[in-house]
């Protein structure tokens, strides 16, 4: 099989989960409590003759199908979801889909610094201490990793704060913008930046823990096969027999794993958002909950979804293109 | 001919006949024997060399039994709290007596957490933890001079001199430094000062009394014809209650409560009344105590023994100590904190009781103290015992992990050996499930099902809840890892064996199959228990978990989340931070250190 039947093959599963959870996601749509035409009315209510309300409310209703039967009221509604319609927030009273985009572009740039951190410091970490397996200095990053991925992160960040926020006051404590900041594009990407440091670092602990714990694992497991020696006795550089021999073949099992924590992260950026009042996603989601806010909620549950099986999409991609025995499965 | 025994006492002759045939007949080594071991104690074996997961069982061990067991030495009740002892430092010695007072007391005062005294030269002396710095900078003695009064309240000081000048110290706001302008212009002898909970008393020897300070939780109100007319009052948060020089017992409000219904019999009887938290007492002048008020901790159980002995009575939180007629002291009400413990003590001639703390002084003026000594780790914003809340905390979190590992391991064991056992088409049914179930956002869907299930229904259930949701979406790993184990045993001589002797497939899977698995079982089971230990406290920690007043140590950490408490209030974070860290990564070493010992590849690491 080759790799693009590979590819779509798994695709069309995707589309298929996706639609699994849909219908669980709309079990959970219809079980909220309030009634959604008044919600989605929000307050015209008062500006309205009753009468005239009564209208529109009727006119609403049957906009939103809700005389027809279970199975079409979920098609028309996963329709309104995947064509962006995704219903009226009565917490900013406006549509959602004109309220998500700083709270998106919030989140994807937290969690973007936080993955480049990450993987910029674990994978030669993992690397690095399985070539001196049981040294000193393996045996020490040891240690310093399992109290990283051991540790929830909003210990991790109450530890921050403390640290270098309250005693040495070096980084804010909370917000995305310095209060009544003005200043030239550069200017304001610093700012942001220096808002971003302590929830960027505090996310990317737990994420060095365990991902360094993995490479490293996984590096160990490969130096020990026997193309290795054979690369060994051919007379290659040792950092070509770790980089290229070696570091290829234990990557498979490493995009799995980081694919994976990466949709972990977006949703466990959840608590770290709220630790920091940053206005990203996860806070949105949290004040929508607080705020009875339903649209805002199922809008970012959609999200998290569609991150969730975004991740199996990239990591089938990244599967076919670091193994090439991928497309000789069946 | 021993040898010949010893084989055949091992295995059946037919099993050696054979092990000769293949191993060509050679006589086994007697080092073999010994080298053989169960795969378990192997296992342990190798486990024990670890020295750091060695070090995390027993970090762990001994964390959990102090969850378990500590609590029944250190009970809280859940829903109790105490605005008086809000954000008390860690710290002991709050009732500790400075040594140079002893044997010169003149007059102490116990304040929230802490205690002020006089010696007889006048001398301010104070102790304890401080609610506020402000409280350590008493005016000069020069300024003041001889003391003759002193009381503590929740945060600030009062105290008289001897031509009657009042001077305050502590928190000096809401209103609490204008002492009003008759006290302070025109001096007057004062009877008594009272500073209360941000509101601060004094009575004039004229039987006038003037209040200054917070209004907000108090107001007062005086009857016709009390004021001018007062001998002696006493004060707790709620209510000022006084008793005249005709011995009438007058609550100062026009509001009818629980304190206001005084008995009749002590009307025109009464020499000393005394005010706890939800109650009063008034004694009369043949030694009777009289209650009224709401029963609460028992402080309205005055022992029968001691009727008609009483000269003198004082009240704190929730408690009362008297003095008796043969010099003896006494308290009954509650005991959290050792209040009604009073010392064996003869001679008494002063006690001085307030919320949890009391002082009895002897004829030498010595003080003997009993009641609150202080809290280990403080106290959170609502006046509980951190230490306490610490321990319900850990038991509760690891009641919600444990059973929801339990359950995740229940499901993922289930699936994951029908799945890999059977294959075929209902393997492909189950991995598929497996999928979506670990395509499902974990923690944003756990929040959203706590918070649309979760609001209608009670505490135990909805920490049921958590539990079964946690169990619910966590399975998927465990299946796949069991359903790897299986699908490797299941092609295994044994199984062939079992099969091909007629046993059953529930029992092949069973007693066959699962023997084999149940390590690579456990070591999951505790590394995931770690994870919903940390997912729990996640959940919790933003709300959306367990809540209050049940404690965890995601929740007890909740009220951390702003830079003001984070740095003022360090024990309220730091110490269920600790307790947490330290229990998460010994759980995650002791898996780590099992992971390791099962896994025979796994030494060469």
């Amino acid at each position: 099989m080759g790799k693009g039947r590979y590819l779509v093959r798994r695709l069309v599963y995707i589309v298929f989960v996706f639609f699994i959870i849909s219908i669980l996601m709309f079990f959970i749509y219809k079980s909220m409590p309030g009634d959604p035409v008044r919600m989605m009315l929000g307050d015209v209510s008062q500006s309205m003759k009753p009468d005239a309300y009564q209208a529109l409310y009727d006119r609403t209703y049957l906009q939103l199908g809700l005389d027809k039967p279970l199975v079409v009221q979920y098609f028309i509604w996963i329709g309104n979801m995947l064509t962006g319609n995704f219903g009226y927030s009565t917490q900013y009273k406006r549509d959602v889909i004109e309220v998500i985009g700083t709270p998106m572009l919030n989140t994807l740039m937290l969690n973007a610094v936080s993955m480049l951190v990450v993987f910029a410091i674990s994978i030669p970490l993992g690397i690095a201490t399985a070539v001196r397996k049981n040294g000193v200095f393996d045996k020490f990053i040891q240690v310093i990793t399992i109290v990283g991925y051991s540790l929830p992160s909003f210990i991790i960040a109450l530890l921050l704060i403390f640290a270098f926020a309250v005693k040495i006051p070096i980084f804010p404590i909370s917000g995305v913008r310095s209060p009544g900041f003005s200043g030239n594009g550069f200017e304001m990407f610093l700012d942001t930046a220096w808002h971003m440091a302590l929830p960027a670092i505090v996310m990317s602990i737990s994420g060095i823990g365990s991902i360094t714990r993995y490479v490293r694992a996984e590096m160990i497991d490969v130096l020990r096969m026997d193309y290795i020696k054979t690369a060994r006795a051919k007379g290659l550089k040792e950092k070509t027999v770790i980089y290229v021999h070696a570091f290829r073949n234990a990557l498979i099992p490493i995009v799995t794993i980081a694919t994976a924590w990466v949709v972990a992260l977006f949703g466990g950026s959840v608590v770290i958002e709220s630790v920091f009042l940053w206005p990203g996603l996860g806070k949105m989601l949290i004040d929508g909950l607080m705020q009875r806010d339903f649209s805002i909620v199922l809008t970012m549950q959609m999200f998290y979804v569609i991150l969730a099986l975004a991740g199996n999409v990239i990591m089938d991609i990244a599967y076919t293109i670091v193994d090439p025995r991928v497309r000789l499965e069946n | 001919m021993a040898k010949k025994q010893k084989d055949a006492g091992r295995k059946s002759t037919a099993a050696a006949a054979a092990e000769r045939m293949f191993m060509g007949g050679m006589p086994q080594e007697e080092q073999d024997e010994e080298l053989m071991q169960s795969p378990l104690r192997m296992v342990v074996t190798s486990f024990i060399k670890d020295k750091i997961a060695v070090v995390g069982l027993c970090l762990f061990v001994v964390i959990f039994l102090c969850c378990m067991i500590l609590p029944f030495f250190f009970p809280i009740e859940l829903n109790y709290q105490d605005v008086t002892q809000a954000n008390a430092a860690p710290g002991f010695g709050l009732l500790k007596v400075p040594d140079s007072l002893q044997g010169n007391v003149q007059a102490l005062s116990v304040g929230s957490t802490f205690s002020v005294g006089l010696d007889k030269d006048g001398n301010v002396y104070e102790w304890g933890t401080f609610p506020t710095e402000k409280l350590k900078s008493i005016p000069a003695a020069s300024e003041m001079g001889p003391l003759t009064q002193i009381s503590a309240g929740y945060d600030h000081v009062l105290a008289v001199n001897a031509e009657g000048q009042i001077f305050t110290w502590g928190n000096d706001r809401m209103g609490l430094t204008s002492i009003p302008v008759e006290l302070e212009v025109s001096r007057q002898p004062i009877k008594q000062i009272s500073a209360g909970h941000q509101f601060s008393l004094a009575l004039t020897e004229n039987g006038r009394l003037y209040n200054w300070g917070s209004s907000y939780l108090l107001s007062i109100y005086f009857p016709e014809g009390v004021q001018g007319n007062i001998a002696q009052f006493e004060d707790n948060p709620n209510i000022v209650i006084a008793l005249t020089n005709d011995g009438r017992v007058e609550p100062l409000s026009n509001k009818p409560s629980a304190y206001t219904n005084v008995p009749e019999e002590v009307q025109g009887n009464t020499v000393d009344i005394a005010l706890s938290d939800e109650s009063a007492a008034a004694l009369t002048a043949d030694g009777q105590v009289y209650t009224w008020g709401n029963n609460v901790y028992g402080s309205m159980n005055v022992p029968e023994e001691i009727q008609g002995h009483v000269v003198d009575i004082e009240g704190g939180r929730y408690h009362y100590t008297a003095i008796l007629d043969d010099g003896t002291v006494t308290s009954w009400g509650n005991n959290n904190f050792g209040q009604t413990n009073a010392p064996k003590m003869t001679g008494v001639t002063d006690v001085f009781t307030n919320y949890f703390g009391s002082y009895a002084i002897d004829e030498n003026g010595n003080a003997e103290s009993w009641g609150l000594d202080g809290y280990l780790m403080g106290t959170d914003q609502l006046g509980r015992d951190v230490f306490r809340r610490l321990l319900l905390g850990g038991r509760m979190t690891m009641t919600v992990g444990f059973i929801a590992v339990i359950i995740s391991t229940f499901i993922g064991v289930l699936v994951g050996g029908i799945s890999g056992y059977k294959g075929g088409k209902i393997d492909n049914l189950l991995m598929r499930l497996t999928e979506i179930v670990s395509s499902i956002p974990f923690l944003p869907f756990c929040i959203i099902l706590s918070s649309i299930l979760g609001n209608s229904i009670s505490e135990l259930q909805r920490i049921i809840l958590i539990m079964f949701i946690l169990g619910l979406l966590s399975w998927p790993g465990i299946a796949r890892l069991v359903r790897g184990s299986v699908l490797a045993e299941r092609e295994q001589e044994f199984v062939t064996a079992a099969k091909a002797l007629g046993v059953k497939e529930f029992g092949i899977i069973l007693r066959h199959i699962l023997p084999n698995i149940i390590t690579v079982i456990i070591v999951n089971a505790t590394l995931d228990f770690a994870t919903c230990m940390l997912t729990e406290s996640s959940l919790s920690f933003i709300g959306f978990g367990v809540t209050e007043p049940n404690a965890t140590w995601g929740n007890m950490l909740n009220g951390a989340q702003n830079g003001q408490v984070i740095e003022n209030y360090w024990w309220r974070w730091l110490f269920p931070a600790i307790a947490f860290g330290v229990c998460t990564i010994s759980i995650n070493c002791v898996g780590d250190g099992l992971r390791d010992a099962i896994d025979p590849k796994s030494k060469e690491r």
